[in-house]
């Protein structure tokens, strides 16, 4: 491949007077860089009744594995300052539905699809990747969800085993023959060496970061906050963490990262922009804002514009320090 | 469903706790039935905590003055900040949201049973129901006496009621449950519309187990998004023989059939 030449690289094309938005991150190109979070969107339906959902640069599905799985136990939700904990359990009706009926809902929309899957071994990841390829042209990437319990390794996250990583997308990527996207969990020390095992394996890009583990205790009853104990916070508490994540992992200049992590505003996504995320992911903020990620976009385009930056990329990667 | 921001009409204060909203909204107004709710931002604009918006029942809407109302008690930082809008303030709330009740395919009497802010969407249900000249009876239930004020809403519907406290400072003393108990005879062809407490609803679906009435609980759980996206705010319910399936609150209901609510 020759992609990797070009990976960091953009083209200069402008429409007008209008600023292009337009990012690219290895084989994968996007209208403009915001991108929907897996499992704050669903596949689009829901937020279509706010706005055109087709207008985001892609939105990631909400995981999928090879059989539907109930979830766990309430309460899922736990609201803490300025954030959120969550303990869904990866609730989902399996890869084939979302084949045979919500894919095509996805499709009539015009939504751009990032189809995120997950599994609790490399067989089943096998699987599922197995499923998804029978609709690769549906579809511009595969999002690997790597922050899912490991059931051979204990229940450790797929994430925290740089080896594991590098495993699991070499064989969907062997597979899929599409784009693959790891998403990593931010809950380990080796982010860099688990994007490295990514890159190996044949990952197009990241996206960093998943949900911090954290946990509430409601001090009435005795009982924590979540049904599950611990879980995945999210929200605006967890952006300087993100943002931290992201800009060492730029850096680094090992794959193109998908920034994500509490951004609730342009600002915000800027912020992610500046330190080096080629796009990103907008997630818990779509459930206090509806339509967060038209308003992104919105807020992205009228600020180039303001500044006079004709292209989106001029902006990424460019932290002065 | 639509995002909408509304002008706050009156922000009453019912007792110490318990509030009474009342928003301008025609969109709600011509779109919103019993059993629905909206999803209230409760925080300053562009502030984000706390984050995660609200879910309150409508208790009460005016078509004629496109004017909805919800009752609600102050429990945390996000109901104390709305506790704290006036009149004329910009309430940021989406709606409606959830399943609205369908009385047309009830039977001609029905039964309300309330615990505590449990009253709040069945007034609706008690107002619309009144108006097909349903027969309505409305049982209610409450700690003391801190939801008099609501009598008086109650008594302009001119539904036949009964209140009772666990305290004694206001109507009966006991539990609602135990009054349902007590004239469950007199109920007996009656659909049935209960909200509140989990133990209240436990405790009803042990007297209705087997007896043939219909009876519909508006659940309640914490929620995220409250459009269906997160599966935050699921229950769980029977499903089959042994089964059971988590199903959310906000988009498969609010509305289910007690029966097969499983109360872990």
């Amino acid at each position: 491949m020759t992609e990797q030449k070009s990976l960091f690289s953009y083209e200069t094309d402008t429409v007008g007077n209008e600023s292009s938005l337009s990012v690219r991150l290895g084989r994968i190109k996007l209208d403009n860089p915001v991108i929907a979070c897996s499992g704050t969107f669903a596949y689009g339906l829901e937020y279509s009744q706010f706005y055109n959902t087709a207008i985001l640069g892609a939105v990631t599905t909400k995981s999928y594995s090879l059989k539907p799985i109930k979830g766990n136990p309430p309460p899922r939700i736990c609201e803490t300052a300025s954030g959120m904990l969550n303990s869904i359990g990866l609730q989902n009706d399996g890869i084939d539905m979302f084949i045979k009926k919500h894919l095509r809902q996805a499709e009539k929309l015009g939504i751009k699809i990032i189809l995120s899957i997950f599994g609790q071994d490399l067989e089943e990841f096998r699987k599922v990747a197995s499923r998804a390829a029978d609709v690769k042209e549906r579809i511009i990437a595969v999002e690997l969800n790597l922050s899912c319990p490991n059931v051979k390794k204990g229940g450790m996250a797929f994430s925290a085993i740089p080896d594991e990583v590098e495993k699991i997308v070499s064989s969907t990527v062997s597979i899929l023959n599409i784009p693959v996207i790891a998403k990593l969990s931010p809950n380990y020390q080796n982010l860099v060496e688990a994007a490295k095992a990514a890159k190996k394996g044949g990952a197009e890009a990241l996206s960093v970061i998943n949900t911090v583990v954290g946990m509430a205790v409601d001090i009435e009853t005795f009982r924590p906050g979540l049904g599950n104990v611990l879980g995945g916070l999210s929200g605006p508490a967890v952006k300087p963490i993100a943002l931290a994540k992201v800009y060492s992992l730029a850096r680094e200049k090992i794959l193109p990262v998908i920034g994500m992590g509490g951004i609730f505003s342009w600002q915000d996504a800027l912020e992610f922009l500046l330190v080096g995320a080629s796009a990103v992911g907008v997630g818990t903020a779509n459930f206090v804002q509806y339509d967060v990620g038209k308003k992104i976009i919105e807020g992205l385009r009228n600020y180039l514009k303001e500044k006079k930056i004709y292209n989106i990329n001029e902006v990424i990667g460019r932290l002065r320090t | 469903m639509k995002l909408l921001s509304g002008e706050i009409l009156s922000n009453e204060k019912y007792s110490d706790n318990l509030y009474k909203m009342e928003i301008f909204s025609p969109y709600i107004c011509n779109n919103a039935t019993a059993g629905q709710f909206i999803n209230v931002k409760c925080s300053p604009e562009s502030v984000l905590d706390p984050l995660l918006r609200r879910p309150f029942g409508i208790f009460n809407i005016e078509k004629k003055f496109n004017v909805f109302s919800i009752l609600y008690r102050v429990k945390g930082r996000g109901t104390k900040f709305i506790s704290e809008l006036k009149r004329g303030d910009i309430l940021d709330f989406a709606g409606p949201m959830g399943n609205g009740i369908d009385l047309n395919g009830s039977e001609n009497n029905i039964l309300l049973i309330g615990g505590g802010i449990g009253i709040a969407p069945l007034y609706l249900i008690a107002k619309i129901a009144g108006g097909m000249k349903k027969n309505v009876f409305f049982a209610a239930g409450f700690k003391d006496n801190s939801y008099l004020r609501w009598e008086k809403d109650l008594i302009e519907l001119k539904i036949n009621h009964a209140v009772l406290t666990e305290d004694g400072s206001w109507g009966e003393k006991g539990l609602v449950s135990d009054y349902v108990w007590n004239n469950i005879r007199s109920f007996k062809n009656f659909d049935i519309y209960c909200c509140g407490p989990r133990d209240m609803l436990k405790t009803l679906q042990n007297i209705y187990k087997d007896r043939n009435n219909k009876v519909i609980a508006l659940l309640e759980e914490r929620m995220a998004c409250g459009v269906g996206v997160c599966s935050g705010c699921v229950v769980k319910l029977r499903k089959g023989k042994r089964g059971f399936s988590y199903k959310k609150v906000c988009k498969d209901g609010p509305a289910f059939n007690l029966g097969e609510v499983i109360f872990d």
